[in-house]
């Protein structure tokens, strides 16, 4: 369903990204990237609030023509970015929530692997097949 | 901490995830400090033989098991008493040489490993080799010699984790051999 999954450091710098390889890969990364604007527009503009309802999920970052760009910040201010396709209707708020936090539940695992050093890039298979699964259940 | 005082009462909870990431803290460090993983996995035999000689007194104190009569006695304890009072797991036993002096202990899951993936360059890292250690020398102080080792193990893409113990001789004399 997703076509390009991003998980982004505190820092702004990409920790993994992966995208549906038959489409163009530079498209997204730039999507992902314009998005991380947004992103810091939306902490910083609900920040109070956010803290207070434990809400990490930010909702509709922006709407492409053919695109719709999700995002999520835990509360070490690391950033998941999703983009997935804007004709699939099916795909509802309450479903990309919960992808998120799938997502966010492997990337802890990953932060506890004693191997991964915190803000390497992301080199985990379980990690990698995840976002495969979440890839591929639509598309 | 008052230990000594409900010592063979009942046994401490503590945070698995805790335990989980010290170890693994404990693994990347000697992973740092030492060149190649041959060197590491010596070093985690020689922590757990350390560990083993010592945990011996704490588990004959809190268990309440007697002598063994047979090394199949011994499997037993080993997989239902002491795995299950240190680790909350019960490893089965299985592949019993006929001789009866060899055996597996199959960990379905291994509370070491929760969150562990071995990258490439550690192909070799036996990473919870520790537990060998601890057999090891836990075994020794009852006097019996055994060889443990892994022959499979989760990290490597294996299904299960399997420790193989060989049962080596009864050793005479009750001082240990001495381990520097």
């Amino acid at each position: 369903m997703a076509v390009c999954v991003a998980v982004i450091a505190k820092e702004n710098y990409p920790l993994y990204i992966r995208s549906v390889p038959t489409e163009n890969e530079l498209k997204f990364h730039y999507m992902v990237h314009t998005s991380l604007d947004v992103v810091d527009e939306k902490i910083s503009a609900m920040g109070k609030a956010l803290v207070d309802q434990r809400e990490l999920y930010l909702g509709l970052l922006y709407p492409t023509e053919d695109y719709k760009v999700y995002g999520y910040v835990t509360n070490s201010r690391v950033k998941f970015v999703m983009v997935v396709d804007s004709s699939n209707t099916a795909l509802r708020d309450n479903e990309i929530r919960s992808m998120f936090r799938k997502l966010h539940s492997s990337y802890t695992d990953v932060m506890c692997n004693p191997f991964y050093n915190p803000g390497d890039c992301i080199q985990s298979r379980a990690f990698d097949s995840m976002v495969t699964s979440m890839m591929i259940q639509v598309c | 901490m008052s230990r000594q005082a409900n010592r063979g009462t009942e046994s401490k909870k503590m945070s698995s995830e805790l335990f989980t990431l010290t170890y693994g803290a404990l693994v990347t460090q000697l992973c740092k400090d030492y060149e190649n993983d041959e060197d590491v996995n010596k070093q985690l035999d020689k922590m757990g033989y350390n560990i083993g000689v010592r945990l011996i007194e704490d588990f004959l104190a809190r268990s309440n098991v007697g002598r063994c009569h047979d090394f199949r006695e011994t499997a037993d304890v080993i997989a239902k008493v002491a795995f299950k009072m240190y680790l909350g797991i019960t490893p089965s036993i299985t592949n019993w040489s006929p001789a009866g002096d060899e055996f597996s202990l199959i960990l379905e899951n291994n509370p070491l490993v929760d969150f562990v993936e071995l990258p490439d360059n550690h192909s070799s890292l036996i990473y919870s080799n520790l537990l060998c250690g601890v057999l090891r020398g836990a075994l020794e102080m009852v006097q019996m010699a055994v060889e443990a080792k892994f022959v499979q193990d989760t990290l490597k893409g294996d299904g299960v984790t399997e420790i193989r113990m060989r049962f080596i001789r009864r050793i005479e004399d009750n001082l240990p051999a001495g381990e520097e």
